[in-house]
């Protein structure tokens, strides 16, 4: 998968599982503030992504870090790369 | 009349919180679906014995610990007379071909030279279970009151090791590690599948101390009967609630009943089973993702029960329970095959002031749901007669099982009366019918207190972990969500 297919992805499903706009996901979108996400929030997106990558996200508190749409690429991006590195 | 508080369901969870949040001085209605208060923990009386449907034991009621404290901060524990199982054998395994047996003791040194003494090999994986466990429960804050509540880790045990791991991991005899994980029939999840730290929270405390109370779970439902009414909260019987209502502002305004009456509130604890919550919550306001988290949400293993009365009243018993099973074969999937190969867990009815001895008992056999199936449209009380041929024909064939695993029961007793996934499901609304509500199994999340709906909030085994503890911790968690947690912790904390 290329970076642009999982930002592709990571976008399509969190507008379709938390009822977001499209026109808003960018990069530099805040989740809490710009998204309308709350940290009740945080579980199900894990369970998004777990489900639209399919491997398990156990990483606490790199996932409390997140704040913006770019932040879950990044750490998306790193774990699949970890991922194909095993 | 507009309530600050309404509670949905009066189980253990329910009936704590409505308690903590009028011992709050908030004004609080109890709804309950049931035409009676607790329809899960009040048992039944059929010829003068008493039976209990969903409470003969529980851990954690020794002076001092977490549910005997709890008690005493919500003003009942004075009203309720427990006693100590057996110290010897609380619970009993027997082997129902052998008919070979190992008795669990009170107490965790005691549990560890019994465990040693009949698997000698075994010594080194046996205490660091057993130092797992502890470790487990020390780490759980809300079983450690001494624990901070900004520790609480609201999803410890969704990544597992799962107990199966666990024992795998430490243990090499088969028959050591079905013993270990007999206890998996008191949360109804098998043993690949519960997380370590669920069944640790669970066994572990059995391993500490185990009481019932005289006069079964139903003198718990009247302890608080009494307390409520104290506290003056206003208890609705027979009335589901359906819907929430919603004022312009988007602010919880009510819960309208079934019969469409709406109790005015500000705010709501709904303590029934996930699904029930997605039919009171209109849909918009949920997430799709955390609607699709709730429904498929895996339900706990369902049971085939019978209950008897003994002719002569039960010596093996009294204080003290057995499981039967077969040593060395794993609990795998726990309610499928043939109900004569599967495990049956046996409780004596709770002492009275007639003598010394169970007067009657409940034998408890895994089933799944699909076995009556066939039957779902139907209600309580107004089954077919396919449905009810069924029902005796597998009594017939539960006590058979019996008959054959306890040659001293033989003849010795009558069944009074049955119950089948079915049973459950109407008796307490649990749309899914498993014995403990939904799972708490790795890799599955279930909801927590919050919701984003503003005002309401969510209890109950499916929140915290099942049983009378479960169910009464879920509600004491909750209310300290809602009222602040240390201020609460440190009251009940002023009761020990
Ligand atoms: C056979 C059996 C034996 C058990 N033995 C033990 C034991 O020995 N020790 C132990 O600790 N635990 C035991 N348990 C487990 C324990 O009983 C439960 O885990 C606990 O009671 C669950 O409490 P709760 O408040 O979460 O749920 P519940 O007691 O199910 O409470 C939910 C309540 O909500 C009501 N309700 C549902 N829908 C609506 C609606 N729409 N409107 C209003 N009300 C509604 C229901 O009628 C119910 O009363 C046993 C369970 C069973 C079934």
């Amino acid at each position: 998968m290329t970076e642009q297919q999982i930002i592709d992805l990571i976008n399509s499903s969190l507008v379709e599982e938390f009822e977001l706009d499209p026109a808003s996901m960018t990069p530099d979108a805040n989740i809490y503030e710009d998204l309308g996400l709350d940290s009740l929030d945080t579980v199900d997106m894990v369970i998004v992504l777990e489900g639209a990558f399919k491997f398990k996200i156990r990483e606490e508190e790199e996932i409390r870090e997140i704040r913006t749409l770019g932040d879950i690429y990044r750490f998306v991006n790193g774990k699949s790369r970890q991922i194909k590195r095993k | 009349m507009i309530y600050d508080q309404v509670v949905i369901g009066s189980g253990i969870s329910g009936l704590v919180a409505a308690t903590i949040l009028a011992q709050y001085g908030h004004r609080v209605a109890l709804v309950e679906q049931a035409p009676v208060l607790a329809p899960v923990l009040r048992g039944f009386s059929r010829q003068g014995i008493y039976y209990d449907t969903g409470f003969h034991y529980s851990g954690g009621l020794g002076d001092g610990e977490v549910l005997d404290v709890l008690f005493r901060y919500l003003g009942i524990a004075e009203k309720l007379e427990k006693y100590s199982f057996a110290a010897d054998r609380f619970d009993t395994f027997r082997d129902v071909e052998t008919q070979e047996e190992f008795h669990f003791p009170i107490g965790r040194e005691a549990l560890r030279d019994r465990l040693c003494t009949a698997f000698p090999q075994e010594r080194e994986g046996i205490d660091k279970y057993l130092a797992m466990v502890q470790q487990a429960c020390q780490a759980i804050p809300y079983l450690n009151l001494d624990l901070e509540f900004g520790q609480v880790k609201p999803m410890l045990g969704v990544h597992g090791p799962s107990l199966g791991e666990v024992l795998d991991q430490l243990i090499g005899n088969t028959a050591l590690k079905g013993l270990l994980s007999m206890h998996s029939l008191l949360y109804g999840v098998p043993p690949d599948q519960v997380p370590f730290f669920l069944h640790a929270s669970v066994a572990g405390l059995y391993y500490e101390s185990v009481h019932g109370l005289k006069g079964g779970g139903l003198s718990l439902v009247q302890a608080f009967e009494q307390r409520l009414d104290e506290l003056g909260v206003d208890v609705f019987l027979g009335q589901a609630a359906q819907k929430f209502s919603f004022a312009a502002n988007g602010t919880l305004a009510g819960v309208t009943m079934a019969d469409g009456e709406v109790v005015a509130c500000r705010n709501c604890v709904a303590t029934v089973h996930p699904q029930v919550v997605l039919d009171l919550v209109p849909s918009e306001l949920l997430r799709p993702v955390y609607r699709r988290r709730l429904e498929n949400l895996e339900e706990t293993v369902s049971a085939l029960m019978l209950y008897a009365a003994c002719e002569t009243p039960s010596q093996l018993l009294q204080g003290s329970n057995l499981f039967l099973g077969r040593l060395g074969r794993p609990l795998e999937g726990l309610g499928g095959g043939p109900l004569e190969e599967r495990p049956i867990n046996m409780a004596g009815t709770a002492p009275d002031d007639k003598g010394p001895g169970a007067r009657g008992f409940v034998a408890i056999c895994p089933a799944e749901q699909d076995c009556t199936a066939r039957w779902s449209g139907s209600s309580l009380g107004k089954r077919p007669v396919e449905y009810l041929r069924f029902k005796e024909e597998t009594m017939e064939r539960m006590q058979c099982h019996i008959e054959r695993s306890c040659p001293e029961l033989r003849g010795t007793f009558k069944v009074s009366a049955g119950a089948t996934p079915l049973t459950i499901r109407d008796f307490a609304a649990n749309p899914a019918g498993g014995l403990y509500g939904v799972k708490h199994r790795v890799g599955q999340y279930n909801p927590m207190a919050r919701t984003r709906v503003p005002g309401l909030f969510l209890a109950g085994q499916a929140v915290v972990a099942p049983g009378v503890l479960g169910g009464a911790l879920s509600g004491f968690l909750t209310c300290g969500q809602m009222l602040g947690q240390d201020q609460l912790l440190e009251r009940v904390k002023a009761c020990s």
